[in-house]
This record gives structure tokens, sequence and C-alpha cells, in this order.
């Protein structure tokens, strides 16, 4: 049992703060509220020539193939400056897919792009009626000769709206809400019969309405096998949720950074509102989940890095209590900080509607509570 | 990074776990809940037990009787022991937890020699004397005197709260030995005899129906000089040195996950309507919630060993285990209560009913006080504000 941090893990945390502090600010995040894909590009590509999309992928596709560990280490200085850019929708969802399931010309196909940063890929399996539930699945893949014929309408596909390739939930077979019968299918944007209606997030990331009408697509486009979707889908979500646990951490860092550095200069009734103790008290509790949030994450990310049976449970933990943590945690912050707190002028609301976004993101904290209680067998 | 115990841990964890399994008495199985409980006959035989085994201490090296175990070794069996049950052993709480560490960084060797090899046996049972009635959050305006005369120091005055005081052989004090400077500067540290004249202990029952701690009244006492632990005047600074050994292992959180196993355990056996309770959709919504926060307090424990592994000590930031873990505690003990339905408001029918009601209904009424000592929780929270956040403070 070691949850210490290599000196490599160091000097990657090292490296991703300096860019955080250098290519991004608050008011960059100001000036992407009108851009519609919500990140910029050239920042994109400047993290792309870091190494930083290939940081777990194998060799052979260009990547690092770093430990999981490292994950983790990156996402959370992202968390810290809350950057846009949509890094786990591509590496850990619709990369991932393609990495775990996919045949070798799909991988060489798709992988090196991913690392260069050309070639953006996100996963799309979320529909109406399902909430949460990543085995709802309605839209269909009818086989017709060599070709399957996709029908069907997936909501909140994350940077939806910049992805040049969807790795699509469908039904082969079984009723609406089966495990097995579900298939992964690579479509293109610019395929027959694909529609995409852009949505915002609350904090002002992009993400889209996937409309497919009798899309057709080649049977060499399954990734994995036929009917055996689910597996991979939910290995692929429980990694980016374990990323997305690690960055929401390096959000609640800089919130209570930010919040305790308010605390101590704001001054009323002639001292500063950090001296009285209903401030204090909250900034102590603040704390107190924060350091229970970033040990959940610890554990499902060595977790997952070990492969261990736990894993899916270790995450439904982390995501169940990162939700809440980091949900409690930014909402006293706005109260700490009065009226200023409730302004785009202020930074701190920026944190409250990440953690909105986040929190909902793979499943809110009942969901995972829920997840929970069935994986331990209650 | 890694998640599971290296193969030597493992070996040693299935080592303890068995043993426990094997060895403790059934009267003693099944008794962390109660708490203070325990008949005190029945844990002076466990403390023997152990002590046979040399797990009394076993974090201790081992040419002091101890077992010389690892940190991870130490957590590893004190998780194990309160996983197979058994209750927190009060004859080595302050004894074995508090005053041996002092005394070996402290206190001279002849102190060594005498006192804590009893200590081990069990022969000798300590209390610790430091709250008074206007000394309790606030413990350096504490005000039982002591004058040097001759030999011996003399004291006059009152402690209170003080845990198993009637049931004790000595008693370690903070005393006031000078009242002219700062408060915190005029406090000494004293170990007395309970047998000495002039003592007269008071048995406070408490809202368990038992009486876990006592008033101590001090009249003319007469303690010899021998017996003062590092300087005059010294006592506050040793206090402190004291208090922080007990901060990491102040909350056990093998107790917490024993007490959240046991939420489950009565709640799928409790059955609702044809159902188990534990099917209930609001409940075991209530109890993954739990669960969730005892497993990551639980991991935090990981982490912090992972830090002493690499020999940096944590600082005032482990207070929160404290502040948490009790708190934490409480809202475990809720449940366990809720669980129970109707039966949770039963008061002492061990013979009618099984021991887990009595567990739970006195484990719930005991988890109420574990806020209050061990510093409570909002001087805790006070020092993470202003010790670890740095928040102004004034
Ligand atoms: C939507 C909105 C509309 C508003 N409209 C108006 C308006 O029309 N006209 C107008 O005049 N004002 C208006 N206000 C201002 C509002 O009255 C102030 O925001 C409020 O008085 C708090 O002051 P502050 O923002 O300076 O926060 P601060 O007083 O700096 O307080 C910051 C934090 O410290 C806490 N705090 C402060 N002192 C103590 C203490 N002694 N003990 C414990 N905690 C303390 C506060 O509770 C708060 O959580 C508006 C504010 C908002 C958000
Ligand atoms: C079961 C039990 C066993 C004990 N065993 C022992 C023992 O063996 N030996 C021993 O010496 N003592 C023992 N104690 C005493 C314990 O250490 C004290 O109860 C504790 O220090 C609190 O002191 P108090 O009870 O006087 O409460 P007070 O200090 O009077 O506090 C009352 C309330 O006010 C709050 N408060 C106090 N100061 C502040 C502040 N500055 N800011 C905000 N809130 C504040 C407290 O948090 C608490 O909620 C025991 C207590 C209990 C309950």
């Amino acid at each position: 049992m070691d949850f210490q941090l290599s000196s490599e893990h160091l000097s990657l945390k090292e490296s991703v703060a300096s860019f955080v502090k250098k290519d991004h600010s608050f008011d960059r995040l100001r000036d992407l509220r009108n851009d519609p894909l919500g990140y910029s590009k050239e920042v994109w590509k400047k993290m792309a020539e870091l190494g930083w999309m290939g940081l777990i992928y194998p060799e052979e596709y260009g990547g690092l193939e770093l430990d999981f560990a490292f994950v983790m280490v990156l996402l959370e200085e992202f968390g810290r400056g809350l950057l846009p850019e949509p890094w786990i929708s591509n590496v850990l969802l619709g990369g991932n897919l393609v990495l775990m399931g996919g045949s070798e010309s799909q991988k060489h196909e798709v992988l090196p792009g991913v690392v260069s940063g050309d070639l953006m890929v996100t996963a799309a399996y979320l529909e109406n009626d399902g909430r949460y539930d990543i085995d709802f699945c309605a839209t269909s893949a009818e086989q017709r000769g060599d070709a399957y014929f996709i029908s069907g309408k997936k909501i909140f596909v994350l940077d939806g709206l910049s992805a040049d390739r969807f790795v699509v939930t469908t039904r082969t077979s079984g009723s609406v809400a089966d495990r097995n019968g579900i298939t992964l299918f690579m479509v293109s944007s610019q395929d027959d019969g694909v529609k995409l209606t852009p949505l915002k997030t609350m904090d002002g990331r992009n993400a889209c309405i996937l409309e497919l009408k009798d899309v057709s697509v080649p049977g060499s486009n399954v990734i994995g096998e036929v009917g055996r979707g689910y597996p991979l889908l939910s290995e692929a979500i429980d990694q980016a949720t374990a990323g997305l646990c690690a960055e929401m951490v390096g959000g609640m860092h800089a919130s209570i950074d930010l919040t305790v550095a308010y605390l101590s200069e704001r001054t009323q009734f002639g001292k500063p509102i950090g001296a009285f103790q209903t401030p204090q008290h909250k900034a102590a509790d603040l704390f107190i989940q924060k350091e229970l949030a970033l040990s959940s994450v610890y554990y499902a990310i060595a977790s997952i890095d070990e492969k261990t049976d736990e894993r899916t449970l270790a995450v439904s933990i982390a995501k169940a209590k990162c939700s809440s943590a980091y949900m409690e945690i930014t909402k006293a912050a706005i109260q700490l900080f009065g009226g200023i707190g409730f302004t785009n002028e202020g930074d701190i609301g920026f944190f409250l509607k990440r953690a909105k976004v986040s929190e909902i993101l793979f499943g809110d904290t009942d969901y995972h509570l829920d997840r929970y209680t069935r994986l331990s067998g209650y | 990074m890694k998640v599971s115990y290296s193969s030597d841990e493992e070996r040693f964890r299935e080592e303890v776990r068995k043993w426990f399994e094997d060895n403790t008495p059934p009267d003693v199985k099944d008794q962390t809940l109660g708490g203070s409980t325990l008949e005190h006959g029945l844990m002076f035989k466990w403390h023997k037990t152990l002590y046979e085994k040399g797990w009394i201490s076993p974090e201790f090296p081992k040419e002091l009787g101890g077992a010389g175990l690892s940190e991870t070794e130490q957590f590893i069996f004190n998780y194990e022991y309160s996983h197979c049950g058994a209750p927190r052993l009060k004859t080595k709480l302050v004894s074995l937890g508090m005053l041996a560490p002092l005394l070996l960084q402290h206190g001279t060797k002849e102190q060594q020699d005498r006192f804590i090899p009893d200590m081990l046996s069990g022969k000798t049972i300590w209390c610790q004397g430091f709250s008074e009635p206007n000394a309790g959050s606030d413990l350096a305006s504490l005000n039982l005197k002591a004058v040097l005369e001759g030999d011996h120091f003399v004291l006059n005055g009152q402690k209170t709260w003080t845990s198993m005081a009637d049931h004790a052989d000595w008693i370690f004090l903070l005393v006031r030995t000078d009242s002219s400077g700062k408060k915190q500067e005029g406090i000494s540290f004293l170990l007395a005899d309970l047998k000495t004249p002039g003592i007269t202990i008071r048995p406070i029952e408490a809202l368990t129906d038992h009486a876990p701690f006592c008033e101590v009244f001090f009249d003319d006492v007469l303690v010899p000089k021998e017996n003062l632990v590092g300087k005059m005047g010294e006592g506050w600074k040793l206090a402190g040195a004291l208090l922080q050994h007990e901060r990491l292992n102040a909350f056990p959180v093998g107790e917490l996950i024993y007490a959240i196993e046991t939420v489950r355990k009565n709640s799928a056996k409790t059955i609702y309507r044809g159902k188990p309770l534990i099917q209930d959709p609001v409940f075991r919504r209530k109890l993954a919630a739990l669960e969730v926060d005892c497993n990551s307090l639980l991991y935090t424990f990981f982490r912090i060993l992972s830090q002493l592994k690499v020999g940096s000590a944590p600082g005032p930031e482990a207070s929160f285990l404290k502040v948490y873990g009790s708190e934490l505690y409480r809202r475990v003990m809720d449940l366990n209560i809720e669980a129970l339905g109707p039966y949770g408001q039963s008061w002492y029918n061990l013979e009618e009913f099984d021991n887990s009601i009595h567990q739970a209904t006195m484990g719930w009424i005991n988890s109420t006080s574990l806020t209050i000592w061990g510093g409570s929780s909002e001087i805790q929270r006070t020092v993470i504000a202003t010790q670890v956040l740095k928040l102004p403070r004034k």
C-alpha cells in the first residue's frame, strides 16, 4: 500500500502547473463564454505538442505509455485552473474506447490523430429517459448486408460540437436497458444522416445533441464485438470518471485557496472576516471535505492503475465523494465571498459552475451511491 | 502508487486477524460499539492475555516489551484488533498510549524503569488528571496548586472527568506551581499514587448509567519531588507533546469500519414488510453515503501512512482526523439505532434481546461524548483554520 507520487509524477505536476499559469487565465474563460466551442484550438495544439494527449497510450501510437497516476497529476492541475480543453473526452473516452476495444487497424487509424491533437473523438451514450444510466440504449443498429443502419438520439455528448468522430452506443439485441446487446460503432460527424445540435454547459463548454437517421456504417466500424459494447464503455467511463474526480479535487484546492486568501484580506467590523469564528469553522470544514475527496481519488486511481477487482467500486466511492464535496466547497465559497461571489467579475463563481457540471457528468452523487449499493451486493 | 499491502504486510495482517479470531473470548467480542461499558474484571483479564502474547503495546521496541512494529504494521494491528470486535482497552489508553511515550522522551531512567513494566503487565492502572471544573477546553487555566516544601509537593485542589480514577492506582497530573507569569508557564507535570492520604475520589454517573469518570479531590496531598516529570514549569510543553502523540491515534478508524459493517449486517438481518431493511431504497442510500465517507476516511489514513513511510510526519493538519472521525462515528451510530426501529429505544434489556441491541443503544449514547473530549470539535476547527489554513487570529 503506497500513495506516494514519484519524482516523475511531481515533475509532470510542475510542468502542467506552469503551463496553466502561462497559457491560461480566468479572463480566457470569460472570453470563451461567447465561443461556441468554449476552448481554444491553439492551446489544444500546444498541449498535444507537450505529449499530453498520448500520456497513457502505448508508444507504438505515439504515446508516452505512462501509468494512470500521471492522469491524476495532469488533471488535478487542469482542475486548479479550470482548463476548458476537451482532454477527458478525447483521451479517456473516445480514444480510450478505440484503444481498449478497437482492432489494430482502427487503433492505427485513430490513435496517432488523437495523440497529435488533430483528430477529435468523443463518446455518445446518454439518452433521454435514461438519466445517467449508460446501459439505457434505445438507439438501434440494424444489419442490412455488410452495413449497419443506425437511428436514434444521444444527448449531452461531451465536447460533441468539436468532435470529428463519435463512438456511439447502439442496440443490436435485447431490450432498452439490457447490458447485453449494446454495440459500439465509430460514426463520423460527416456521415449522411448525422445531425448535431449545439449545446452549452453551465461552465461555458460545449456539448451537443447527436441525432442519427438511418446512418449507414460498415461492419468494420464496430468497436470490439457485436453485442459486447457495455463492458468496454463501462471501463472507459470508469477511467474518465476517476480522471474527472482528480480534476474536481484540483478545483477544490483552488477554491479553498482563493477563499482563504479573500477571508484574510477582506475587512469588515474592523478586522479580517477570516478572524471571525463562523467563517473560520466553515473554512475548516471545506478543508476536511477536500482532504477526504483527495483520498478517495488516490484510491480510485491506484485501483485502476493496479487493475484490482475493486476498481469499479472505488470509482463510485470517489465520484460520490467528490461530487458532494466540490458542491459543498464551492457553494460555501460563494457565500463567504459575499456580493462579489455572485458576479462574473470575481473568479470564484467559475468554480461553482464547473462543480455543478462535474457533479452531473458521469452520474451525480445519488447515481453513484446506488451503483455502489448494487456493486456491494446489498 | 499501490492499493494493496505488500506480501509481508499481508502475511502479518492474516496472522493478527487469525489470532484475534481464535483468542478473543466470546464475552469480550462484539463489545466495540458499547465503548466504555465492558466490565472491569473482563477488561483486566483481556489485558493480561494480550500482555502474555507480547501484543499489549506492539508498537514499542522489542527491548521495551513491544513487538517493534512499523507504522504500517501498527496500523494493521490496531485495525484488525477493532475489526474482531474487541473493545478499546481503557487499561492502556492513557498509560501505554500517552504516558509511556512521554516518559521515554522526557522522563528519567528511574521513572521509566519504575513505571513502564507495570503499565505493560497491567499491574498498575493509570488515569489522566488534566481537566478541572474551570479548565476544560481552556486547559491552561487549571488551578490544582502544588507547592514545593522540602522533598515534597503539597497538592490542594480538584480534577474532574478523570476516566477510570476509581479503578486506577496512579494518576498523572498537570498542576499549578506558579501563578505569577503567563498561565501556561506556571504548570508542571506530576505523577501521584492514588492511595496517598488526602485524595478523595467521587465517581460521576454518565448518560450510560455507568460511572466512566470521577471527580478527584486533593487535600494537603504529599507527592515526592522525584515524581516530577521534566522540569518545573515545563508541564504545558509536555502536555502538548503527549497530546501530539495522541493525535494520530486519536481516532481509531478500525472501530469506525467495524461500526459501519455492523450497521450493514444489522440492516440486512432486520426485516421490514417481508424484505431486508437494507433493500429499502431510502435506507440503503443513507447507508451507502456513510460507507463512502467511512472509506474516504480510511483511505486518508492510508495516505498519511504513506507519508510516514518516507518520514514526513503530519502536523496540525492531522487534527481533522479526530474532528471528522468522531462526527462521522456519531452519524454511523445514528443510523445503527435507526435500523433497529422500535428496538432503538431499548435500555439494558440484555436478558430479553441479543447483545447487538444493547451495543447499539449504548454505543449511540457513548458516541455523543466523542466530539467533546480529546479536543472538542469546535476547538479543533479553530486549530485547522488558524494553524493549517493560517486564517488570522484577530
Ligand atoms: C444580488 C444582490 C443584490 C444586491 N442589491 C443591493 C442593493 O440593491 N443595494 C445595496 O445597497 N446592496 C445590495 N447588495 C449588497 C448586499 O447587501 C451585500 O452583498 C451584503 O450586505 C453583504 O456584504 P458584502 O457583499 O460586502 O460581504 P461581506 O460583508 O464582506 O461578507 C463576506 C462574508 O463574510 C461574512 N461575515 C461578514 N462579517 C461577519 C461577522 N462579523 N461574523 C461572521 N461572518 C461575517 C458574511 O456573512 C459573508 O459570508 C446586493 C447583493 C447581491 C448579492
Ligand atoms: C467521556 C469523557 C471522558 C473524559 N476523560 C477525561 C480524562 O480522563 N482526563 C481528563 O483530564 N479529562 C477528561 N475528560 C474531559 C475533557 O477533556 C473535557 O470535557 C474537554 O476538554 C472539554 O471541556 P469541558 O467539558 O469543560 O467543556 P468546555 O470547555 O466548557 O466547552 C463547552 C462547549 O463550549 C465549546 N467551546 C469552548 N471554548 C470554545 C472556543 N474558544 N470557541 C468555540 N467553542 C468553544 C466547546 O467546544 C464545547 O462545545 C473527559 C470527558 C469526557 C466527556
